[in-house]
């Protein structure tokens, strides 16, 4: 009856670190919770609450305007290690 | 009064002097407005996540302020007119708990600016940078996962 999940069970590393702020100067920290180009992963995929995953959303944004993480990348831009570079 | 974070990114085109001589202005535009610093923190000559205005390179700083909320529309028309910002990001720490972040980061902003300088990014060529600073950011990515 129940269909097969497709992605393993979540749970929310920021909820296991009890993570209270997120600072949007820590670019690394961010990386978790960026596809390698740097669109923000869903919820479905990360397995963030949605507490955290209003944070990190925020946080986010508040980097890329401060230009510490790309809006987006092209296909020649893609790399394997971004942020080793971005320095 | 309320806590403010003011990062500003300065043009790279300009020399240390004159990177330091903006700040100190940015600086003056804060307290001017009422504004009180309460530590700041230069993030040093950093490339850009995208260009802009053609610069790939930018001077990050950040300074941690207390200024009065109506004060913010002026200093911002002020950072909008100054040409020697290529970008300017204000956020508010308004709750306990960013608060409590916002103390803490001011802390430590503190306690670097007293260290004694290991890595001065001002004084260096810009061009030498990126190699010193490669195993730092692998680290904190390893443990976020």
């Amino acid at each position: 009856m129940a269909e097969k999940r497709k992605y393993k069970k979540r749970y929310c590393k920021y909820c296991e670190a009890k993570v209270d702020f997120m600072d949007y100067k820590d670019a690394g920290a961010l990386r978790f919770s960026l596809s390698e180009r740097y669109k923000i992963m869903p919820r479905r995929l990360t397995g963030n609450c949605k507490r955290h995953q209003d944070m990190i959303s925020i946080v986010i944004k508040r980097a890329r305007a401060a230009a510490l993480v790309p809006y987006t990348v092209t296909r020649k831009q893609v790399v394997v290690a971004p942020f080793e570079n971005l320095k | 009064m309320r806590n403010y974070e003011n990062l500003v990114i300065v043009k790279p085109t300009l020399t240390a002097e004159e990177i330091q001589a903006s700040v100190k202005a940015i600086e003056e535009v804060i307290t001017s407005n009422g504004g009180e610093i309460i530590a700041t923190s230069p993030m040093g000559m950093r490339k850009l996540a995208y260009p802009i205005e053609k610069n790939e390179r930018g001077f990050y700083h950040v300074i941690y302020s207390s200024i009065a909320p109506s004060a913010i529309t002026e200093i911002e028309r002020r950072f909008r007119i100054n040409e020697e910002l290529l970008r300017f990001v204000t956020i508010k720490y308004d709750t306990n708990r960013e608060i409590a972040a916002f103390n803490g980061m001011v802390e430590k902003a503190k306690k670097a600016a007293e260290a004694p300088k290991v890595e001065t990014p001002v004084a260096e060529a810009p061009t030498e940078t990126p190699a010193v600073e490669t195993e730092a950011p692998a680290a904190t990515e390893a443990a976020a996962e």
